[in-house]
């Protein structure tokens, strides 16, 4: 078969991809948030050594974390409906995009239990001393003293988890969900162009990973505000002051306390 | 459609067949990678001009698309540039004998080289500086200085790194199956549509997956503690 490389339909095929771009972040945002909520409930026991739960927990990380995620999304696909229809639940007639969401969401889940648990346990075991010293109860300590600093040691983590799920979506269409790579897929088979499509989807996914980089940047800066003494004049023209001495040698500091880096 | 216990049993026997494509593709990808990730990381390194652009360059892009599309994209113009080539040089190849398993060979080399470039920098800065200039001071050649005294340090400093990758290359070889290679995730779907029981057979997947992992993390926690001998301080 004749085969001519036209630039021109890497161009034209970026704003058709784009159109399904609210898909693929919709798996990203849904899949993240059901990973927050998870991934909290996963890590308290464990935290708090309650007995049967910790176990438990442990091997749903160590499931999840130890099988692929291809593998998870077919798993659940199939076996959600039949383990469900068990209890006499039909979910037979649920679009495939909740599957996606919920898989991907328990997938994360494992992932933000583990950096949760690694940046609680990087807080300084003095600062609950500290606020149980003041007379905060074991809620208050956790809220106030704890989740703001595991936060701050969290973030960086947590950044390198979106950008992982960002790419992971891409496997929502081996189940048929038209988001981004499977319109790829359906526009590269109209037109037989497929090198000119996955380009432009690489293009895609390259300056979305790199714009979400840079937004999740700031929420760690604005998240490890606490580490620096004096606030940072804000300029927004890219006019930084020279940072003073002291604040240096904090932040280098602040790299000492390594975080352990799961990525995909 | 009642579940069947019994047939996970059989899928588990079945898939046994395909570990070694499995197996295969991962350890290819990852050692083809480590050799790709070391020059693009020593390029940035030692900022040689042309090379350490382009290794940045390399790297930023492999890590912020999916694998997926590395496959997709090499599947689609690997074919293109060995039919080029041949009827350029009239080398007389045909891209038809291209073996479908050399596509996921080549596009898992090109992933897990941007991955490893990462995993062998932080190695490298992971060694102090004392102990590059500690070897040049006793007459070692940079070569032998980075052979004998960095590269050990890196790779002990680095291995938790290594071994995450590795598992991470281990469970992205299951993309393989999208450019028809038969490994563990496509024999499941085989062994899957033939019986009509899916659901049994990606459980049988999932518990070879997680053993693999274990024995993985396993052998990694193993190595460690013997090559993390020379760090133990004391007395012999």
């Amino acid at each position: 078969m004749e085969y001519g490389f036209d630039f021109a339909y890497v161009f034209k095929y970026v704003p058709k991809l784009l159109s399904t771009l609210d898909l693929t972040l919709l798996i990203v945002a849904g899949a993240i948030a059901t990973g927050l909520i998870i991934g909290l409930l996963v890590a308290l026991p464990r935290l708090y050594h309650v007995p049967v739960l910790k176990q438990l927990s442990m091997v749903y990380v160590s499931f999840f974390r130890g099988t692929p995620v291809l593998i998870q999304l077919f798993l659940f696909y199939y076996g959600l409906p039949e383990i469900l229809k068990l209890v006499y639940i039909d979910v037979t007639r649920v679009p495939v995009l909740y599957f996606v969401i919920f898989t991907l969401g328990l997938n994360a889940g494992a992932f933000i239990s583990e950096t949760i648990r690694a940046a609680v346990t990087a807080v300084n075991r003095g600062q609950v001393e500290a606020a149980y010293a003041v007379g905060m109860t074991g809620y208050q300590a956790f809220t106030r003293i704890i989740l703001p600093q595991a936060l701050a040691i969290a973030v960086p983590v947590f950044s390198n988890l979106v950008i992982a799920m960002l790419k992971e979506t891409s496997l929502a269409f081996t189940l048929g969900v038209m988001e981004m790579t499977g319109k790829a897929q359906s526009l590269g088979a109209l037109s037989q162009h497929f090198l000119e499509t996955y380009i432009s989807l690489a293009i895609i996914y390259l300056i979305i990973s790199l714009l979400l980089e840079r937004v999740l940047l700031l929420a760690e800066r604005r998240l490890q505000r606490h580490m620096r003494r004096e606030q940072e004049k804000r300029s927004w023209f890219g006019l930084r002051r020279v940072p003073p001495l002291n604040r240096l040698t904090r932040e280098l500091n602040l790299e000492k306390k390594e975080v352990p880096s799961y990525e995909a | 459609m009642k579940l069947d216990p019994s047939f996970i049993w059989t899928a588990f026997v079945k898939l046994l067949s395909a570990i070694p494509v499995t197996l295969e593709i991962t350890f290819v990808s990852v050692l083809c990678g480590l050799v790709i990730g070391s020059i693009t990381a020593l390029a940035r390194i030692y900022r040689i001009p042309v090379l350490a652009q382009l290794s940045s360059g390399y790297v930023t892009f492999i890590r912020g698309t999916p694998m997926l599309t590395h496959l997709l994209l090499i599947y689609f113009s690997l074919p293109m540039l060995v039919d080029g080539l041949s009827s350029q040089f009239g080398l007389g190849w045909s891209s038809a004998r291209i073996p479908m398993i050399a596509f996921a060979l080549v596009s898992f080399s090109i992933t897990a080289g941007a991955y490893m470039s990462e995993v062998v920098r932080s190695g490298l800065l992971a060694v102090d500086r004392g102990q590059m200039e500690a070897a040049l001071s006793v007459g070692m050649s940079t070569p032998q200085a980075l052979r004998r005294i960095v590269f050990p340090q890196a790779f002990a400093a680095s291995l938790p790194n290594l071994s995450n990758s590795l598992i991470g290359m281990l469970h992205g070889s299951t993309l393989a199956f999208t450019v028809s290679v038969v490994d563990l995730n496509a024999k499941a779907q085989i062994v899957a549509s033939t019986n009509w029981k899916f659901f049994e057979a990606y459980v049988a997947a999932a518990l070879i997956f997680w053993g693999l992992t274990l024995l993985i993390e396993r052998a990694t926690s193993f190595i460690e503690r013997k090559i993390n001998v020379y760090n133990r301080g004391g007395v012999a």
